[in-house]
């Protein structure tokens, strides 16, 4: 019992892990330029494919550095035409534009790289076990933990230390007052949006390696990505860090008790949160609401 | 009010009396554009959900990205009653939109403080959770394959009886019969005073609760009367599929009958039946030609947002207005 | 009694102070101007009276019933009514609409979803009697986001008035008008408080408007309070005039 209750918490901690990834990716949009990306499990996949192809020419570790760059690459360039298009207007046309794309991009992979699912192979060192105790820690769990912790790290030094990054935190608490001061704020939308798009297509990449890759991947983590940010509260990364690892260990030792409702289990703490701190558990007054 | 409609009194009136006439008359013009009676009763009900939507997008301001959570409840309450409980049409429809309305009655009182995008996200979320137990409770819903069997029952009308099950055109007759209801009720309200409240926290939220209006209280029922309405066209839509999907509890369903309200037109009280008769259509016909037509909707809300934001008839007001 | 008592309100935001400890009394009847340079806390005092923000500290007493922590619609509904700086109005709809629909929710039928033949010819007749008494009649069946300036400042009042308030909060009425609008809302605050017998407070920076209009004047500077007499008592005010001078310099 106590095996099987450890493996799940850790097991949650690893999935919570990459709930994170991805939700700081929808978040950093979402805070910077009021768009709810509905592609962002679009992007994902896309990542997972591109790493696919790569793989056999730049093998694991090249996909796995080169494939985020090009997602982003073509994250941005979907900014640039069509997404910026919409910004400053009713948020009702962002989430329609943005669920026609994950639309596109789902049907796009399926054209490309067809339907059926495809496995993705990952180096023999990572696909060991930890050890006979530990046998349900595999490297590979280990190792994303790992490069999640080590971006976030980064991502987080990046928004404080950089110059960018900085006026990325500044305009997502009060845009006008940056944009008063003469902050090319489309320029910095379009750099947030990609930063945000790399996270996404480096999930894809580490999924790939854990699940094998689908085109219907994406959708299915957008919905915990949504609670993560809504049980940390709207407008704040570390909210969605927290609120992201706090879904996934509560998924993961309900997944002991009652299996069946491991996935009802975040939007239970999704209502709980709401009503007991409305704006999420990081979420401050006037944020975004 | 001409809010509904800013055309002319007279034009107006003519207008109206041609959509009625269309309607009517669908089961005899349909087959000659090549349709069929049974995709009229589904662009009916579709249109009586996107209808509901907008009762709270185009016309309180309010963007729920979650109702198709109680489309489908009001699907699953009718279905359940005719398969487990009793064979009554009406008893189905009347417990589905009890269903579908208690529940979003309940969720509206826990999310009514926020707003804009915080609004949508809070609403997909919580949409969400029907759909995974309608996915998951298998036993009682039917889990993935949807539920059934149950089937429409006929209408016992004291002098007579309407096979609504076998013969489509009674059927077709029926559910328009239900939706003229509906859109009569929405008409009625969206003409009273506290329809007018609405329009008043669509058009600026501030000023209505400075005049007084407790806005929360309002959006709420707002909210609660679209539910209701749209579980209303739920328990129809299980009664001409006489199956119940959990896909129609999915959020891109909610995407979709939001499309069709943006795409018909959210300001004006018809826009939103008309998007429901392109989209299905254009639907139909590209999942006729290919498996991949998703593409062709994604690239349909491309176009819609980017050229057609007002849709159709804002569109063709706009021109009309202009010349 | 007095019809409105601020007892020593403060409000901040973070570590900034915009109103600091600062009461007022208004008599029934008065028209009490509220003027200061920019950054007074002006806006944010109007904002402690109308439930907008609720102060930190202090009492707001209305007709002798503690008000400070109410909501601004039941604030409303004890009778504050008031406008903004920015106008707001509801741009889609017509002057007829925005009336209709105060008359509605002062006479207390928000709610309902139905009216009766004499219900409906009563608010016809009252919205008409605002339109003439707003100098709208021209332009009742025009959307408001399509009038000047000055209409959309006149249709906000009237919206105000509608709701047959006891307090009536103006804040900057004529601000960004020209002289001939200026002049004309001017003219139609005074018949209120003339012959309306309106209690009002405004916030004004135009002091041909404030001087021709106002009983008594407070004067607020940075958050704080700096003055308060009548016209000729403030414009005699040393500490006014280097309030603005020193604005101005």
């Amino acid at each position: 019992m106590t095996q099987l209750l450890l493996f799940n918490i850790t097991n949650g901690l690893i999935i919570g892990a990459f709930y994170v990834l991805m939700a700081i990716g929808l978040s950093l949009i979402l805070n910077l330029s009021n768009v709810i990306n509905f592609a962002h499990g679009g992007f994902l996949v896309v990542g997972g494919y591109i790493a696919y192809t790569l793989e056999p020419y730049l093998g694991f570790w090249g996909a796995l550095i080169v494939s985020p760059f090009l997602t982003a690459i073509i994250g941005l360039a979907v900014e640039k035409t069509l997404i910026s298009r919409v910004y400053g207007r009713d948020p009702l046309y962002s989430l329609l534009l943005t669920f026609g794309l994950a639309f596109i991009l789902e049907d796009g992979t399926r054209v490309i790289w067809g339907a059926n699912g495809k496995p993705f192979t990952i180096p023999a060192a990572l696909a060991q076990p930890l050890s006979n105790q530990f046998f349900f820690i595999t490297s590979y769990r280990l190792f994303m933990v790992a490069v999640v912790a080590v971006t976030i790290v980064l991502l987080f030094l990046l928004l404080r230390y950089t110059r960018a990054g900085v006026r990325i935190r500044a305009g997502t608490l009060d845009l006008e007052t940056v944009s008063a001061l003469g902050v090319n704020v489309r320029a910095l939308r379009s750099l947030n949006f990609a930063v945000g798009i790399f996270l996404a297509g480096l999930s894809g990449v580490l999924a790939a390696g854990q699940l094998g890759l689908e085109p219907t991947m994406g959708a299915g983590l957008l919905m915990p990505s949504f609670i993560a940010i809504i049980v940390g509260g709207v407008g704040s990364l570390t909210g969605t860090l927290v609120g992201g690892l706090l879904i996934g260990v509560a998924s993961g030792v309900t997944a002991v008790f009652f299996p069946a409702a491991s996935e009802a289990i975040m939007y239970v703490l999704m209502a709980v949160v709401l009503l007991v701190r409305p704006r999420g558990l990081f979420g401050e007054e006037g944020m975004l609401t | 009010m001409k809010q509904l409609l800013k055309l002319e009194p007279r034009r107006k009136v003519a207008a109206l009396a041609a959509i009625w006439a269309a309607l009517m008359a669908a089961p005899f013009w349909m087959p000659l554009l090549g349709g069929y009676t049974a995709l009229g009763t589904r662009v009916l009900v579709l249109g009586l959900a996107a209808m509901s939507v907008n009762f709270l997008l185009g016309f309180t301001g309010v963007l729920s990205f979650g109702h198709a959570a109680w489309f489908g409840i009001g699907a699953y309450g009718c279905g359940m009653i005719l398969k487990y409980i009793a064979l009554s049409t009406p008893l189905g429809i009347l417990a589905g939109t009890l269903a579908g309305g208690i529940a979003g009655a309940v969720l509206g009182a826990l999310i009514v403080r926020r707003r804009g995008v915080y609004f949508a996200m809070v609403t997909i979320a919580f949409g969400q959770v029907f759909y995974y137990i309608a996915f998951q409770w298998s036993s009682v819903t039917g889990g993935d394959d949807g539920l059934r069997p149950f089937y429409r029952q006929p209408l016992h009308l004291g002098v007579a009886t309407l096979d609504i099950l076998n013969n489509a055109v009674a059927f077709y007759y029926f559910v328009l019969v239900c939706f003229a209801l509906a859109v009569a009720a929405m008409a009625f309200i969206l003409r009273s005073p506290f329809g007018r409240t609405m329009l008043a926290i669509r058009e600026n939220e501030r000023r209505a609760r400075f005049l007084g209006i407790p806005v929360e209280l309002h959006i709420w029922i707002a909210f609660t009367l679209s539910c209701f309405f749209m579980a209303y066209a739920g328990s129809l839509y299980a009664l001409v599929n006489n199956f119940a999907d959990p896909r129609g509890l999915h959020y891109s369903q909610s995407g979709d009958f939001v499309m069709m309200a943006v795409m018909g037109g959210m300001r004006s009280f018809w826009g939103p039946l008309l998007g429901a008769v392109v989209f299905v259509v254009f639907q139909d016909y590209v999942s006729s030609i290919t498996i991949n037509w998703q593409i062709f909707i994604g690239f349909l809300f491309v176009l819609v947002v980017l050229f057609f934001p007002r849709g159709i008839l804002g569109a063709i007001r706009r021109t009309v207005v202009a010349s | 009694m007095s019809l409105l008592q601020v007892k020593n309100v403060s409000k901040h935001f973070g570590s900034l102070v915009a109103v600091n400890n600062i009461s007022m009394t208004v008599e029934p009847g008065e028209l009490r101007a509220i003027i200061g340079p920019n950054g007074a806390g002006k806006t944010t005092f109007f904002n402690l009276i109308t439930g907008f923000f609720t102060p930190n500290t202090g009492r707001i007493i209305f007709d002798g019933r503690d008000v400070t922590d109410l909501l601004p619609a039941r604030r409303v509904w004890c009778g504050i009514a008031r406008t903004f700086q920015v106008t707001e109005v509801f741009p889609e709809l017509t002057v007829r609409e925005n009336l209709r629909i105060s008359v509605e929710v002062a006479s207390g039928m928000r709610l309902r979803a139905w009216l009766s033949q004499t219900d409906d010819d009563k608010i016809r007749a009252r919205v008409r009697e605002l339109i003439e008494m707003g100098g709208l009649a021209g332009k009742a069946d025009r959307q408001v986001g399509e009038l000047s300036h000055g209409d959309q400042r006149a249709t906000e009042i009237m919206m105000a008035l509608a709701l047959k308030p006891r307090l009536l909060l103006l804040d900057e009425p004529t601000a960004g008008m020209g002289d001939q609008e200026t002049y004309e809302i001017t003219q139609l605050i005074r018949r209120l408080h003339r012959d309306g017998k309106l209690t009002i407070v405004l916030i004004e920076h135009d002091m041909r408007v404030v001087f021709h209009l106002a009983d008594r004047i407070m004067v607020l500077d940075q958050g704080k309070f700096l003055a308060e007499g009548t016209p000729p008592e403030i414009a005699a005010n040393k500490a006014v005039q280097t309030a603005y001078l020193g604005q101005a310099a």
